[in-house]
């Protein structure tokens, strides 16, 4: 398998990922979460709304600059792997064109709000919640394992509900 | 010896570049795919769970041995019960609707997933939504209970009172138990 266009194990990705987090404490003697940079993406979004107008962007920070750098390395991974695709709706996972169009933008929009909002409650994105289970905080551990017990929960769910509506459709 | 902690242009170029390396690892990794994040919580592919335990495993041995030697130190935000608990339970319902965090929306986006954007577009609107909610939000669920205190390390990893010691050793048993149970490797359609 080539390392550059092939899929890696996850022990390398678990590994790597660790020691990217330990050493960007070392870099940066910061904490982690992109927070910051999401907000001075968002400060940005609202005055240009209000203004109705393209303002001059933000200053680069170092937690925009990272988001940036995020945006750089999945655009060139995904192109060396051969996984860039131009996608307008997610998967259809059986619904009609109109159903999953309209599935997207909701689902979309919903998701992203509660995930966000949910962050801003724990007080750090998920990166740095990842970063903060690391370094040993309870308070990350008590949000990842609520957030995964309760996306799986609903997920599985919302899967059950969909089987047993084709399963009646079926009689 | 102590942290690096660079300033300046230095600071933003090397956070750059670590940038990159990160979205380079989110797309090698599968973490930015929405079939494989929806697989995941439905308990149908291991592979982003692994990745999840393997790097925590690696990760807070690899930190507590960089701690000792004064490379790291503690960077934490300060976190209340109730706030990480309804925090958690929100964000699970939104991982579920849209299966994407902010660092792996960006990734998906870059790699041509155009729809994302709307997900994006709802993380944003919820930064001014709780902005308006914070002065309700520091009487109540911050109110609820003190911070949370982060435990000061003991002196060696292979200590059986060090619960990075047994966090590592659980989730590499969770590795395995995984390994052997779920299935892997949903291609991202």
């Amino acid at each position: 398998m080539n390392i550059v266009t092939g899929k890696w194990s996850f022990y390398i990705n678990g590994a790597l990922i660790a020691l990217l987090i330990v050493f960007c404490l070392y870099l940066f003697d910061d904490s982690l979460g992109m927070g910051d940079g999401m907000v001075v993406v968002s400060e940005y979004c609202n005055t240009a709304v209000k203004d109705k107008a393209i303002n001059p962007p933000p200053a680069l920070d170092w937690q925009t600059g990272f988001l940036c750098g995020i945006f750089i390395g999945a655009l060139a991974a995904s192109i060396i792997s051969g996984k860039w695709k131009i996608r307008f709706m997610q998967d259809s996972e059986g619904d009609g064109i109109a159903a999953t169009f309209v599935k997207t933008i909701v689902f979309g929009l919903a998701g992203g709000f509660l995930v966000m909002l949910g962050l801003q409650l724990a007080g750090d994105t998920f990166f740095g919640q990842w970063a903060a289970a690391i370094q040993m905080s309870s308070g990350a551990w008590i949000f990842l394992i609520s957030t995964f017990g309760i996306a799986t929960m609903t997920a599985i769910l919302m899967e059950r509900r969909k089987e047993g509506a084709k399963a009646g459709g079926d009689k | 010896m102590e942290p690096l902690a660079l300033t300046g242009n230095y600071r933003l170029v090397a956070a750059i570049f670590v940038g990159i390396a990160f979205g380079f690892l989110l797309i090698k990794s599968d973490l930015a795919w929405r079939s494989t994040c929806l697989n995941a919580i439905r308990l149908k592919d291991s592979r982003v769970l692994k990745t999840f335990l393997f790097s925590i495993a690696i990760g807070v041995t690899l930190f507590f041995f960089a701690e000792k030697s004064g490379l790291v130190h503690i960077h934490v935000r300060p976190s209340y019960f109730w706030a990480s608990l309804i925090g958690g339970i929100i964000c699970g319902t939104g991982i579920s609707l849209c299966c994407r965090v902010p660092v792996t929306a960006i990734a998906s986006l870059a790699a041509g997933r155009i729809y994302v954007i709307w997900v994006i577009l709802g993380m944003l609107l919820a930064y001014p939504c709780v902005n308006f909610m914070s002065g309700f939000l520091s009487k109540t669920i911050y109110n609820w209970s003190e911070p949370i205190k982060t435990e000061a390390s003991v002196g060696s990893f292979f200590n059986l009172t060090n619960a990075g010691l047994w966090v590592a050793g659980i989730s590499l048993l969770l590795v395995l138990f995984l390994h052997f149970t779920l299935g892997g490797d949903s291609e991202e359609k």
